[in-house]
């Protein structure tokens, strides 16, 4: 499994590299989509150095442990650690709000630690829902979105805890 | 939204560090904290440079709509009623597609497109479809093959294994995504019961409206309209049999 996970990206990287011998246009295209790559992280960098600033503050002050302290009790029975609430607070309504926030978490209890797995895994796993759900709905003329929040708030609820059941089956951890 | 998030952060920590007594290591905090946002966006930029790239190729040899191929028998069961009509079914799968690849700014507005195809169809327009929910909620949840930024940012935090939580991420997202789609249509089917009566009425319309424009049915639109009584006899019915069962449930 391990070796399969780090062989996605050579495979990746060499299929494109094949494109590029068949195609003349692929180059640029490569070129394209990176420098469209490049103004996105430019353009969410003053979002990132706000929201990291805060973030910071939060931590020092020792909020963020008095939060996780306090939340504990409903979460450790379900097997979620409490250090990743702040993040799932997040995530459904910012999506570079809960990047700073899961930067901030993987930094503070390190990438490979339970809670930086399970964070890792509800990031991937699960989306700025509050937002698509806003977005979408946008481009209709319905007057409600019927049952679109409960039940993506519920599927947010199974998310969390599904990762933290999953990294514990494929992690192996006591924690 | 972001000014109110960051207004709460700095009450909170304003409010906890005169509690625990940490207020003094704030100000170095605030400082620290705005050069790891420097930082983090430099960590991230080049691998955002180059997994972009990347989708623009894989774009551009028309892996959406090798992938979209794939996914319409799925997703025609989820969507029964666009596929069925053939309304933003194309946008439909080519939306899902992107957003699997991670082309967020292609899915979204592919999405678009069929939400704004399927209004356009929709005979009561005030009321979202059944459809159009099921796709807010499958956008909603993320069904991503490959999480660059997560692996970026583990790969920054200093991460042994940042590729690791890749197959962990396929199962939660898919079960998610899966459950999600079972639970729309619980409460399509839950709400029916009740909208029964509704429904019943642009049923009706619907049928109105194919009269209008099929020629060959314009007799008969015709023999309803002499005909007022019979046509005030079967509202009323429709009414009666919407009224019990929706009381009967």
């Amino acid at each position: 499994m391990k070796l399969f996970s780090s062989l996605i990206i050579p495979a990746l990287l060499l299929l494109i590299g094949f494109v590029m011998t068949k195609r003349k246009d692929a180059y640029d295209a490569f070129l394209r989509g990176a420098k469209e790559g490049m103004k996105t992280t430019v353009s969410i960098l003053p979002v990132m150095i706000l929201l990291m600033t805060g973030l910071s503050m939060l931590t020092a002050s020792g909020a963020a442990d008095l939060l996780s302290k306090a939340l504990s009790p409903i979460c450790s029975p379900l097997g979620i650690p409490s250090d990743i609430l702040p993040l799932a607070l997040t995530r459904p309504v910012s999506g570079s709000a809960a990047s700073a926030s899961y930067a901030d978490l993987i930094e503070r209890c390190g990438a490979d630690s339970f809670p930086g797995l399970v964070a890792s895994v509800l990031m991937g796993s699960s989306d700025t829902m509050v937002y698509v759900i806003t977005v979408y709905f946008g481009a209709t003329r319905a007057k409600g979105t019927r049952y679109a929040f409960p039940v993506a708030a519920l599927i947010g609820i199974l998310c969390l805890f599904l990762s933290s059941a999953v990294v514990r089956l494929f992690f192996t951890y006591n924690a | 939204m972001l000014g109110k998030c960051f207004f709460i952060i700095c009450a909170l920590s304003v409010g906890c560090g005169i509690v625990t007594g940490n207020i003094g290591e704030l100000a170095g905090a605030a400082i620290d904290g705005a050069g790891r946002g420097v930082t983090l966006s430099l960590s991230m930029l080049g691998m955002m440079c180059l997994w972009c790239g990347v989708m623009e190729v894989m774009r551009e040899a028309g892996a959406i709509r090798i992938l979209s191929r794939v996914l319409r028998p799925v997703l025609s069961r989820i969507f029964p009623h666009a596929f069925h009509n053939g309304v933003g079914d194309e946008e439909i799968t080519a939306s899902v597609a992107a957003n699997m690849l991670g082309i967020a700014n292609a899915a979204t507005p592919f999405a678009l497109a069929a939400m704004e195809k399927m209004d356009a169809e929709n005979t009561d327009p005030d009321t979202a479809t059944d459809d159009m929910v099921t796709l807010a909620v499958l956008g909603s949840s993320s069904i991503s093959l490959m999480p660059t930024t997560i692996i970026t940012l583990r790969r920054a935090a200093g991460s042994a294994a940042p590729f690791s939580i890749i197959v962990p991420v396929w199962i939660t997202s898919f079960i998610c995504a899966a459950s999600g789609m079972l639970l729309c249509r619980l409460a399509s089917a839950a709400k029916k019961g009740k909208a029964k009566k509704t429904k019943k009425n642009t049923d009706r319309k619907n049928e109105e409206k194919d009269c209008a424009t099929a020629h060959t049915l314009s007799g008969r639109k015709a023999r309803a309209k002499d005909d007022p009584v019979l046509g005030g006899v079967s509202a009323s019915a429709a009414k009666v049999s919407g009224g019990g069962r929706s009381a009967g449930i």
